[in-house]
């Protein structure tokens, strides 16, 4: 059976985050997760928090944080080295993000003609927050036969003043429809075909060239950001933001669409960069059934469905970041109750009664949202009335209790702050000081601190 | 109780527990893969991990095959257990003409042509790697659901047949990629003719034209004597099936802590019987016996090529005999991990069988890199290798590529963590996701370029390294083994032959361990392992 310092249940940010700080600590640590995450899902921004009313980041964490019950209570305090910590894994991939927690959240377009307020931003997505000049117009290009993006309906939403709640906003936004090389062959294109289509340098080139010729009529009197679906790269991102830069010699930046999401891909790929440089065995495709327990209780480790039976692996210290109900973190029964799967943990959540608000965009948000696993302050899960639920797991995530991250556009910064906590706090207990328990599932000596497949 | 209440058992004694799915929704949703398609999210994070996706356009990729196909099959289609040919209308099939009421003969509703089974063709282009499956938020078997699909296409088409054999060429074809155990037992006996013929590319394209099996696509060569021939001559006992497991001081059989029960598959027994005489060696090094048990082929081809009921009939054989085995306490190792994860995994999800024998085959089976981690992992292994540096003692590369049968089987990259104790040998995880051949697929015509497209990544990173280098590949699947030496004419071996090597550069010079690995019957020369390739050493020239 393998063992390890810190085992992690989850590939989304929490558990990405975990994984990262505590093999930096210098703990042997494997990720296992059922599938993919919300990286694949959402923009490829880390969201920090912009509850209604705020203007900057730091501003909407402190608010949370003042909010009993709000998983920012216990973890604000461990936001800013865990976003420095992610931000030099995605620095290491040539993904310099941009903005922090004293950025104003400004209002920046979605791929419905939208727009939403943002936190720490990739860099292709930074200069929709840069502030509007008077006179600059905004062109939106859309890629011919490509349907995830519909250019000229996002533009023609954005040209109202509604979209932008009276925050500052282009002067005129116009659309163009690009025909890329190759494309009218092409059957099932989504934002992954063309992202790899711009990875091959021979393909970039005619399709920026192609690029340039569709934006230069555009260009007026007045200065012109062009903005693009993002499907900009993959793997060689760095590298077509720099030919675009070059190429259109104005600003520009992308709009994250459906998933999958590109951003979102590039942001997990960096993530998964930097733990296998760190040495992390990352394990995609191992659900987690079941916990592996000393005599007296305490987790020790946990199980997976693997073929045949269950693979077990041995750890110090776990932690469950297996997200909400989206990823299976929580499950709602039909007969009423939500449930967390894998230890049966006490969750927290509204009497099935009040699972739905009356209107979908209720102001206080989604009253499941909120549902989760109340800890104490070490992230370890505590009962209704506050006692210890077990013994040898921390909670990172979404699968905390209190947050609506939705609302509060709080879920990477939770994510992040709270999986910089837990390996905090895992690696007080682990490194130097207590390994793998001891006891009958510890079927002979110890292994060494490697784990099985860790690079 | 919560699954998380339970107990953990050592994995000898241990029930084996639902999948993780199971456990959470409360239904066996082993047996019913393709109501897992329910749960998708449509969130596309399966079209972004498919290798098949990745390189052609024709195949739209697992969503759309897997869970979205699904609802449009009807139940006969979801089973090819109970699915019965059926003639195809000749008009062509359109979305719309799919959502037509079913004909009842003398009911109500239209009357219409029969309608396919199956309401995507496309789905044929799946090659069944799984990582769909594991990357899937939502526990929708896809890979699952898509194998159904395509046995059921291939029942869809059914050729007329003579004597079992399909009249039709693909088919025939895919009926004959599906004969692993016949063309060993033809083609081992033949062996110098069979590899002439093999080897020659005239003929191969006569293969191509005739059978559809395309002219470049590997084929591995047939051992002068197969593996169990060879251990019988060298006085070892082969059980009969059905014969008493007889252990312990009158037993022929050593106990169960002294031996284990090897499933070799048909690629260690007509065609890399090396492998399998390593396996031998490596287990005999850390005082454990070999017994080889009674056995057909896993039945893993003929479920790829969607005959459900011959690779029922092989599943069926294969646990009557292993599972006496497992009862009596045995281990069961095999170094072929699509023979592992078919044992393991295969005969349950896909071939629905699911008693206790089978249940109790699947959870004594242990990959041998997993078993030796295993016993690595409690202290057990003995670690005195020797040196397998190159010349003036540098460390050598070893580029690993992990094939998808054990990626599938989830218990990590065991092979990885072993080679790393050889000194000398510093493996490099390739990570490249499929070779491309998953299985049969890179070997049928219409699938030859898509399956060497989805390899080309994998084939670049080794060809960047010097052979001088890094000599040799190492993969624990023998189809992947057999592409990569293939398209890149780097020598690939199974990690099992790189340990037994360095067991052997520890011995003192001139002398074998006590166990030795038995009779050689190795098809070429073991200095000739890890050496650049020699022209021709190839599967086909
Ligand atoms: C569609 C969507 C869009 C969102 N958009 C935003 C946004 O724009 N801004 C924002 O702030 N927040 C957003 N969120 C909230 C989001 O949940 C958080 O932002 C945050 O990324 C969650 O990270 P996490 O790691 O806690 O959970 P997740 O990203 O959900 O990851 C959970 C991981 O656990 C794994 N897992 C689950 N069960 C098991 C098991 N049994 N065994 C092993 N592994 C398991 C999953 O496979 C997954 O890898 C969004 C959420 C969703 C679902
Ligand atoms: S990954 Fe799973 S949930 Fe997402 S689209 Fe594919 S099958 Fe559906
Ligand atoms: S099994 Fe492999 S080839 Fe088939 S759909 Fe899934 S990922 Fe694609
Ligand atoms: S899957 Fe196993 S038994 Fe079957 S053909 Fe391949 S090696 Fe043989």
């Amino acid at each position: 059976m393998p063992s390890c310092d810190v085992l992690v249940a989850g590939a989304g940010l929490a558990g990405l985050t975990t994984a990262l700080a505590a093999a930096d600590g210098g703990a042997s640590v494997w990720l296992v997760a059922k599938g993919h995450a919300a990286t694949h899902w959402s923009h490829g921004g880390l969201d920090l928090a912009a509850p209604p009313g705020t203007v900057g980041g730091g501003e909407g964490v402190a608010l949370l944080a003042r909010r009993p019950g709000h998983p920012y209570e216990i973890v604000a305090e461990d936001l800013p080295a865990g976003l420095a910590r992610v931000r030099r894994a995605l620095d290491a991939a040539g993904l310099a993000y941009e903005g922090d927690l004293a950025s104003p959240h400004g209002r920046i377009p979605t791929a419905v003609g939208a727009t939403r307020p943002a936190g720490v931003l990739p860099g292709a997505q930074a200069a929709a927050r840069a502030p509007w000049r008077p006179g600059e117009g905004l062109l939106v290009v859309g890629f011919e036969r490509f349907r995830d993006f519909a250019a000229p309906a996002v533009a023609a939403s954005l040209a109202r003043p509604l979209p932008w709640a009276g925050a500052p906003r282009p002067e005129r936004v116009t659309a163009v429809g690009v025909t890329l090389p190759g494309l009218a062959e092409r059957r099932n294109l989504d934002g992954l075909d063309l992202a790899r289509a711009f990875d091959d340098p021979s393909w970039r080139g005619p399709a920026l060239d192609a690029i340039a010729r569709a934006v230069e009529p555009h260009r007026g009197d007045g200065e012109l950001r062009v903005a693009f679906p993002a499907v900009l790269g993959l793997a060689d991102h760095p590298a077509v933001a720099a030919a675009l830069d070059a190429r259109l010699g104005g600003p520009w930046f992308e709009i994250p669409l459906v998933p999958p999401s590109v951003p979102g891909l590039r942001l997990y790929e960096a993530m998964v960069a930097a733990l296998r440089a760190a040495r992390v065995a990352v394990q995609v495709g191992f659900a987690v059934s079941a916990a592996i327990r000393t005599p007296d209780g305490r987790v020790a480790g946990l199980a997976t469905a693997a073929a045949g039976r269950p693979f077990p692996i041995r750890a110090g210290q776990v932690v469950l970041a297996t997200g909400g109900f989206a990823s299976g973190g929580l499950v709602a029964t039909a007969d009423g109750r939500v449930e967390e799967p894998i230890l049966g943990l006490p969750v927290e959540a509204p009497p099935q009664p009040a699972w739905l608000a009356p209107s979908m965009f209720d102001p206080a948000g989604h009253p499941l949202e909120a549902a989760g696993i109340r800890t104490d302050r070490k992230l370890r899960p505590v009962g209704p009335t506050g006692e210890r639920a077990e013994r040898g797991v921390r909670i990172a995530g979404a699968l905390l209790a209190g947050a609506r991250a939705l609302r509060e556009r709080s879920g990477d910064g939770i994510a992040i702050a709270s999986g910089e906590r837990a390996a905090r706090l895992a690696l007080a207990r682990t490194v130097g000081a207590l390994a793998v328990p001891s006891g009958p599932v510890a079927a002979g000596p110890a292994a060494g601190p490697e784990g099985r497949g860790a690079r | 109780m919560t699954p998380g209440a339970q107990p953990y058992l050592p994995p000898a004694a241990a029930p084996p527990l639902p999948a993780a799915g199971a456990a959470v929704i409360g239904l066996d949703v082993v047996r019913l893969a393709g109501f897992t398609a329910d749960a998708c999210l449509k969130c596309n994070v399966c079209n972004t991990v498919c290798p098949v996706a990745r390189v052609t356009d024709r195949f739209p990729g697992p969503k759309y095959v897997g869970p979205q196909a699904q609802r449009f099959r009807s139940d006969q289609a979801r089973s090819p257990q109970s699915a019965r040919p059926q003639r195809v209308p000749r008009s062509p099939v359109t979305p719309l003409s799919l959502l037509e009421p079913p004909a009842r003969p003398g009911g109500p509703g239209r009357q219409t042509a029969p309608r396919p089974l199956s309401p995507d063709l496309t789905v044929d282009w799946c090659s069944g790697c799984g990582f769909c499956t594991r990357a899937c938020p939502a526990g929708v078997e896809i890979a699952e659901i898509n194998s159904r699909a395509r046995a059921v296409l291939r029942v869809q088409n059914a050729a007329p047949r003579l004597a079992g054999v399909p009249l039709r060429r693909r088919p025939l074809r895919d009926w004959a990629l599906g004969q692993t155990d016949l063309l060993g037992r033809l083609g081992v006996p033949l062996a110098p003719l069979a590899n002439a013929f093999l080897g020659s590319r005239r003929l191969r394209s006569l293969v191509q034209a005739v059978a559809g099996i395309h002219r470049d696509a590997p084929v591995p060569r047939f051992a002068g004597r197969t593996f169990r021939a060879a251990w019988r001559r060298a006085g070892h006992p082969l059980p009969r099936p059905g014969a008493a497991v007889s252990v312990g001081a009158d037993g022929r059989f050593p106990r169960p802590d002294r031996a284990v029960v090897y499933f070799h598959g048909c690629a260690a027994n007509y065609q890399e019987p090396r492998v399998a005489e390593s396996v031998v060696a490596v287990l005999a090094r850390n005082g454990l016996e070999t017994i080889v048990p009674d056995q057909v082929c896993c039945g893993l081809p003929l479920i790829s090529n969607g005959y459900y009921a011959e690779a029922r009939r092989k599943a069926t054989r294969n646990i009557a005999s292993l599972a006496e085995w497992a009862a009596a306490g045995y281990r069961i190792v095999t170094a072929s991990t699509s023979c592992g994860h078919t044992l393991k995994a295969e005969y349950r999800t896909m071939l629905d069988l699911d008693d206790p024998a089978a249940r109790s085959v699947a959870g004594a089976t242990w990959d041998i890199m997993e078993f030796l981690a295993d016993l690595h992992e409690s202290g057990r292994l003995d670690t005195q290798f020797g040196s397998l540096a190159g010349p003036g003692g540098t460390a050598r590369p070893l580029l690993y590529h992990a094939p998808c049968q054990l990626r599938s089987q989830g218990i990590g990259l065991p092979a990885l963590d072993l080679l790393a104790l050889v000194p000398g040998l510093e493996p490099i995880d390739l990570d490249h996701d499929c070779c491309g051949v998953a299985g049969t697929y890179g070997l049928k015509e219409e699938k030859y370029e898509v399956a060497m497209a989805v390899g080309a990544g994998l084939f670049d990173k080794i060809r960047a390294v010097d052979p001088a280098r890094a000599p040799a590949a190492a993969c624990d699947s023998e189809t992947c083994r057999w592409q990569i030496e293939r398209a890149t004419g780097r020598p690939t071996l199974h990690p099992v032959e790189f340990l037994a090597e360095a067991y052997r550069a520890a011995a003192p010079s001139g002398q074998r361990p006590a166990d030795g690995p038995g009779p050689s019957v190795d098809d070429r020369p073991a200095d000739a392992r890890g050496a650049p390739p020699e022209p021709g050493s190839t599967a086909s020239a």
